[in-house]
């Protein structure tokens, strides 16, 4: 199949404009860290291992928040996708219910509901956790669909020529290579949850956020603190989406 | 269940949807405005102004609202409208500039050269035949985000401003009817992104029919 590629790159010469570009941008971070001299760095030097901790936390609710949703979020998406009757209806409610409700009331209902449902109380941790996981399903389902959409249906139909019952069909010729498809999606979902996990600052969980708040609190040095935090969470995010394009050079338009 | 009681209380609901509302209608046309901004610098020829708005996007998308929020409320020390409703704006502006450039450079070239060849000049293109059709390809996902920043004004609850969520907190605290004021407060949000949605539909097919 021919077509004619109508995204060809613009022939232009560069030339000396990224030097430029880069001297510039090195000479505004120089005189950043210049302006900022004068902030209460020793503050952040201090309670480095308090800080430290925070982020391991973060890494740590942001990671099992993002395995729990995988699992779900892959069941939530077979049934949207194939027709399994009123499991169908069930995940679609789920999934544009969560996906309309904000996501701090999402972190309450778990933390404030379930000890009024169930009269048993739930730790900030696993209220954390579970929360992550329920937005993470959520949107990861949505994500898996749309790569499952993606993978030719002659696939199918090949997979069941040749024998194959439907499981096989699924875990070995369809599933493998819609993941390869929705990677770009996948990890920009990854670098939202990452994001989401400063709201369980919320249910006084002591994530990196909520340590910064604290060291503030008791220190009171809110420009260096928060400046760190933001330069903190900007490599974290910018480190996963700089992955993103190492592992797809297609990459053009994420979803959120 | 006793929504009697979210009845009785109904001016907290009302306030918090006011502010809710406000701010996302605020949100939406000032982060429209500089998505678009950022969206047509980012596929301008000009190299620096590329630079500019990768920055910009970079920066935008990878720091997370609660801390830019906490940032302008703590360290500039603005009032909480404004910190929040700029917030709120850098936020969301970051991706709806990728998605417009996205959908500008998803217009094929040979459109370009032949409203040049036509002798259009260069605003003239821009206006009469790259604009109105990419604001066309991206309709879809920009309702997406103006949900995502609609979601985002919860977040003012944490710098004290009294929005829906912060309702559903004051009902709690004075009546201690958790279910019914989660209940109340997540069914307004879902209406509100419902409407979004349903005017958005309404504008592409508008749009179409045109």
């Amino acid at each position: 199949m021919t077509t004619t590629t109508t995204s060809r790159p613009p022939i232009t010469q560069n030339g000396l404009k990224p030097v430029i570009w880069y001297s510039l941008l090195t000479l505004a971070v120089v005189a950043a860290a210049y302006a900022t001299r004068d902030f209460d760095w020793k503050v952040v030097w201090d309670s480095r291992l308090f800080l430290a901790r925070g982020l391991g936390v973060s890494w740590l609710i942001a990671i099992a928040g993002i395995l729990i949703g995988m699992v779900f979020g892959i069941a939530f998406a077979v049934a949207r996708k194939y027709q399994l009757g009123p499991i169908r209806w069930i995940a679609i409610a789920y999934i544009e219910i969560v996906r309309a409700t904000p996501h701090l009331m999402i972190f309450l209902w778990v933390y404030f509901v379930y000890p009024e449902v169930t009269g048993e109380w739930i730790s900030p941790g696993a209220a954390s956790v579970v929360s992550l996981s329920v937005i993470a399903s959520a949107y990861l389902a949505e994500v898996i669909r749309a790569g499952l959409d993606s993978v030719d249906r002659l696939q199918l139909e090949s997979g069941y020529a040749t024998g194959l019952g439907p499981l096989t069909i699924f875990t070995y010729i369809v599933l493998p290579q819609a993941l390869r498809n929705m990677v770009p999606a996948l990890v920009a979902t990854f670098v939202m949850i990452f994001k989401i996990t400063t709201f369980v600052h919320v249910l006084g969980m002591i994530d990196f956020f909520s340590a910064v708040t604290i060291v503030n609190t008791r220190d009171l040095a809110p420009y260096a603190l928060y400046t760190i935090m933001a330069i903190v969470y900007f490599l974290c995010c910018w480190a996963l989406s700089t992955f993103i394009h190492w592992l797809d050079p297609k990459y053009t338009l994420m979803t959120n | 269940m006793d929504f009697q009681i979210i009845w009785d209380n109904r001016e907290i609901v009302i306030d918090g949807l006011a502010l809710t509302l406000g701010l996302s209608v605020l949100g939406i046309a000032g982060s429209f405005l500089v998505g678009v901004l950022f969206g047509c610098l980012q596929t301008s020829p000009n190299y620096f102004a590329k630079k500019l708005s990768d920055l910009y996007i970079e920066i935008m998308r990878n720091i997370p609202i609660l801390v830019k929020i906490f940032f302008l409320y703590f360290v500039f020390g603005m009032d909480a409208y404004p910190a929040a409703l700029v917030s709120l704006i850098l936020h969301q502006s970051g991706f709806i500039a990728d998605v417009v450039a996205a959908g500008l450079r998803s217009i094929a070239r040979e459109q370009l050269e032949a409203a040049f060849a036509t002798g259009l000049h260069k605003i003239q293109t821009f206006g009469y035949v790259l604009l109105p059709q990419a604001v066309r390809i991206v309709i879809p996902p920009l309702s997406s985000q103006f949900i995502e920043l609609t979601k985002n004004t919860s977040v003012v609850m944490l710098i004290g401003m009294q929005d829906l969520t912060f309702a559903s907190q004051n009902i709690n605290i004075e009546t201690y009817r958790y279910l019914e004021a989660f209940i109340v407060v997540t069914a307004f949000y879902i209406l509100i992104m419902f409407s979004i949605v349903a005017l958005m539909n309404g504008l592409r097919r508008l749009m179409e029919q045109r």
